[in-house]
């Protein structure tokens, strides 16, 4: 039996059946991360003896919980109590956090085993994991082209079979792209429903955690787990946590969803376009009413994020001065400047691209023009939605223009920007939206369609993806 | 035209140094972006909003104001660069003459 092959569901049965020990699986999926990596890159940090050993450890405990031996991969900006948390980004280079995400923490409590922590674009600012500071990630359905970003080592791995499944961050597509890139299922909850402790803040009031899996149902369970309010993160929400499973056998049959008209989709990839009308086909033959609507706010929502995240990152990461944690400069130097060549040196140009731009945005008379314009944009999008989905139960679009591209392709920043331009709006207005597999390019590139729901609808979501995943098919194709 | 952004000033408050290379190919970057971006100032809303957004659906939570357990001293300096007597050192704040 391979067990690197297997989703989550099916090896949870498996352990729980005593029919395999947890030993058994950390072991197979270590010898399998020996095997890939040196092709795909995804891991900054592979936690091989911890990992056996909370293995032999549940396989000892009488009830050792829902996840009890499942190894899953941790993006490298969420926090893992005694494991090192990089951001990929030099100025985090040594830094071994003192506590653990909730949802890290959450998993384990669960029985989960932290197997790795992934690589990312550092600080989560980017859309193809080339920006790590360390290395690059490759696309495991093919290594010439990126596995998109920032999650790319998360998704890479789970695609690969390195781990069942993993933890993502998505601030404007993070989870879903990456998601999209390498053929496997990505969630970003509703804003508030995953809490935000221990993810280090890149943006705050769009950043999520968000789960990776290989199938609808497994994605469903990892968000069980990790969803829920939380007393460290006052921007979590109380609401109940459905049972997201059970959700998935209900009938759909009265939902309508709208979906983008040719307008919209002007300039995107043609494979892509084919592959999201014959999703549209597919929901159609479901029994989904399906109904064309235009988004006119949409066109601003790049823009408008492109102002508020790095706006954001520019007072988030203005902690990373040497003082506390973190790399410091070795010089003898002043104070001031201390900070200035331990920062200077410890960020990517792709960070300090971000961090100029929002300090720009937030600066004495540009203010008002750039964030408080794109704070009242960011509204008039969400009255938008509001309204949609007063008429609508889902909004479907693919999930980026284009399969994956080439290592090196986009090398101009602006055209990188636009690899977020249906992921977004979601992050903008806190909506849930998801990400599954809906087919192959010709030249074998997974291709995403998207799922967006209202604020706390995600068993909707996965009740409506895991219908299309089954119609779909897409766990037939396989990576070469 | 005169670029909307003072590179310096901005590097300044964001507490950074470019090389003259980064320089080089930053600020022509970031003024494109700002171009690029300014296309909001064509989008003319009859309401405006708050100046203040939270994307959570839900009256934010308040906590009781009670004290609680935190992380110990040597947990809290554990990844400290410098650090003497249970302290984080840093470089001389007050410069002499």
């Amino acid at each position: 039996m391979n067990l690197t092959s297997l989703g989550l569901a099916e090896l949870r049965s498996l352990i729980h059946k005593k029919e395999v020990k947890a030993e058994e699986v950390i072991q197979a999926h270590l010898k399998r991360i020996d095997d890939r990596e040196k092709d795909i890159s995804a891991f900054l940090t592979v936690c091989g003896e911890q990992a056996l050993a909370r293995a032999r450890e549940i396989d000892r405990k009488k009830d050792p919980g829902k996840l009890a031996g499942l190894p899953i991969a941790i993006k490298d900006n969420i926090v893992t109590g005694q494991i090192r948390t990089t951001c990929a980004s030099k100025i985090l280079g040594n830094y071994v956090p003192p506590y653990s995400a909730t949802a890290v923490t959450k998993l384990e409590a669960e029985g989960a085993i932290v197997i790795g922590k992934t690589n990312l674009d550092e600080f989560g600012m980017g859309s193809s994991t080339e920006k790590s500071a360390f290395f690059l990630t490759k696309n495991p359905w093919d290594t010439s082209r990126v596995p998109g970003g920032s999650s790319g080592g998360s998704a890479a791995a789970v695609a690969s079979g390195e781990a069942v499944a993993g933890l993502g961050s998505d601030t404007g597509g993070s989870v879903r792209q990456p998601a999209a890139f390498c053929g496997v299922v990505g969630l970003k909850p509703t804003y508030g429903r995953v809490s935000r402790y221990g993810l280090v803040a890149y943006a705050s009031s769009l950043d999520q955690i968000g789960p990776l899996a290989r199938s609808v149902e497994d994605c469903a369970l990892l968000t069980q787990v990790i969803a829920g309010g939380d007393p460290l993160d006052s921007t979590s929400a109380s609401e109940p946590v459905p049972d997201y499973a059970r959700a998935l056998d209900r009938d759909l049959t009265s939902a309508r969803a709208a979906f983008l008209g040719d307008k919209a989709m002007e300039g995107i990839d043609p494979e892509v376009k084919q592959a999201y009308v014959r999703g549209l086909h597919a929901l159609s033959d479901l029994g989904i009413e399906l109904v064309e609507r235009d988004f006119p706010a949409w066109k601003y929502a790049l823009a408008c994020y492109y102002i508020i995240a790095p706006s954001e990152a520019s007072s988030n990461l203005a902690r990373y001065d040497g003082v506390r944690y973190g790399a410091r400069d070795p010089g003898q130097g002043s104070l001031k400047e201390m900070y200035l060549n331990t920062r200077t040196a410890g960020f990517g140009e792709e960070v300090k691209r971000r961090i100029l731009l929002g300090t720009f945005a937030l600066s004495s008379g540009y203010y008002d023009a750039y964030y408080a314009k794109a704070t009242q944009t960011r509204q008039f999008i969400c009255r938008e939605l509001a309204q949609a989905f007063r008429e609508v139960d889902f909004i479907i679009t693919p999930t980026t223009p284009e399969p994956a591209f080439k290592i090196g392709a986009k090398e101009d920043p602006i055209t990188m920007y636009l690899s977020d331009v249906f992921t977004v709006t979601a992050n903008l207005a806190g909506i849930p939206a998801l990400s599954l597999p809906i087919g192959l390019s010709q030249t074998g590139l997974p291709l995403g369609l998207q799922v967006m729901g209202n604020h706390f609808r995600e068993a909707d979501i996965f009740q409506l993806a895991f219908l299309l995943e089954k119609k779909v098919q897409f766990e037939n194709n396989k990576i070469n | 035209m005169k670029p909307p952004i003072d590179i310096n000033y901005v590097c300044a408050l964001a507490r950074l140094e470019l090389s003259a290379e980064e320089r080089t190919i930053l600020a022509p970057q970031m003024v494109k972006i700002i171009e690029w971006v300014g296309q909001l100032s064509n989008l003319r809303l009859n309401d405006p909003g708050s100046e203040v957004f939270c994307p959570l659906p839900l009256p934010l939570p308040f906590r009781e104001d009670e004290t609680r357990g935190s992380l110990s001293v040597e947990e809290a300096l554990a990844n400290s660069p410098e650090k003497n007597c249970g302290f984080i050192k840093v470089p001389r704040v007050i410069e002499e003459k």
